[in-house]
């Protein structure tokens, strides 16, 4: 009986260890700029993403709903979410998950600013695709915060609306993503 | 001289019509300008579609996302309710109102002239928060469901 009590504190504790490893947001932000020379409206911000980081196995994943990109202009907002781009009454969510390669690199004990390499899938428009990107890692105390700064091919994801055809949304589009973990 | 006079002289159906067509391509022009230079109204401006309470709203997601999504998504709401956590969200701050039994919870993002008043807000105040409502799903990180809003402003 003894022996059972203890067994199970200590699977208790190696738990509770471990749950503390992931760092979890619920307001991360992802910035999106596709804007051309020809327009300069194609530009949201999603401020709601979800994320977590492992920091024992580098795990990281993020979940943003695609009608949470906010624009400054309605008609561009809408065709973003309309059938021909990201199509979000039928794929009304993004996510990617993945790992941080070179894990070493990175002390989550230590004060400073690192360089990660992150590697996963990207679930975007229905669409699957392999991503490996660098990430600016800043611990500060128990608050680690990341920062990305990517591009994606639209038309590898299945987004080639007239508007990306006519030159005036990017191919490309920029993304920056700020993960603020505490 | 009067013949070169009467040469130059216009058919005034083709006067009439290079007009009317002048008038076209500017009331056109017009539009499309004001369609791509249109912004957002301000969110405190707009008639709230319905007014709900955050743990009811929290529900109706739960039970039926896809129908709750029909129904509110880019659709203006108020919801009332008691803030349950403040996250900073860049150089911003979000409201979180949470289901302590599910964790599920509805997240509110500012519009940017509304984060000084976001900002002056403490957890556990009750307030009322009108944004535009972008819909719910399940968090397979979290593992509950969220539901977000932008563009949103304190009701006062």
């Amino acid at each position: 009986m003894k022996k059972s009590i203890i067994l199970f504190a200590l699977v208790g504790l190696v738990t509770v260890s471990f749950a503390q490893k992931k760092k979890t947001t619920t307001s991360a932000t992802i910035n999106f700029d596709a804007t051309t020379s020809k327009d300069a409206l194609p530009k949201a911000e999603n401020k709601t993403v979800v994320a977590a980081l492992n920091t024992k196995t580098g795990d990281v994943a993020f979940e943003a709903i695609i009608k949470n990109f906010s624009f400054t202009n309605p008609k561009i907002q809408e065709h973003f979410n309309g059938a021909s781009w990201m199509d979000s009454d039928k794929f009304p969510k993004a996510t990617f998950k993945g790992k941080i390669t070179n894990l070493a690199a990175v002390n989550f004990k230590t004060d400073g600013t690192y360089s990660a390499t992150v590697t996963g899938n990207l679930i975007m428009h229905g669409v699957t695709k392999p991503v490996t990107t660098t990430a600016t890692v800043v611990v500060k105390g128990k608050a680690v915060t990341t920062t990305s700064n990517f591009t994606v091919a639209l038309a590898d994801y299945g987004v080639n609306g007239p508007a990306i055809g006519a030159g005036k949304v990017a191919t490309e589009p920029k993304i920056s993503v700020v993960a603020e973990f505490k | 001289m009067n013949m070169m006079a009467s040469n130059r002289k216009m058919n005034p159906w083709i006067k009439r019509l290079l007009i009317g067509g002048l008038l076209l391509l500017l009331a056109g022009g017009g539009a499309v300008w004001y369609i791509f230079n249109e912004k957002f109204t301000d969110t405190s401006e707009r008639k709230a579609a319905f007014t709900v309470n955050a743990i009811d709203l929290i529900h109706e997601f739960q039970q039926s996302d896809s129908l709750a999504n029909k129904k509110y998504a880019e659709k203006i709401i108020t919801v009332n309710g008691r803030i349950s956590e403040l996250e900073a969200a860049d150089t911003t701050i979000n409201v979180k109102m949470i289901d302590t039994l599910t964790d599920a919870y509805i997240i509110f993002a500012f519009q940017q002239q509304h984060l000084k008043e976001a900002k002056q807000l403490k957890e556990g105040d009750s307030v009322s928060i009108k944004g535009s409502c972008s819909g719910g799903a399940y968090s397979e990180i979290l593992e509950t469901e969220f539901i977000t809003f932008k563009r949103c402003a304190v009701n006062k």
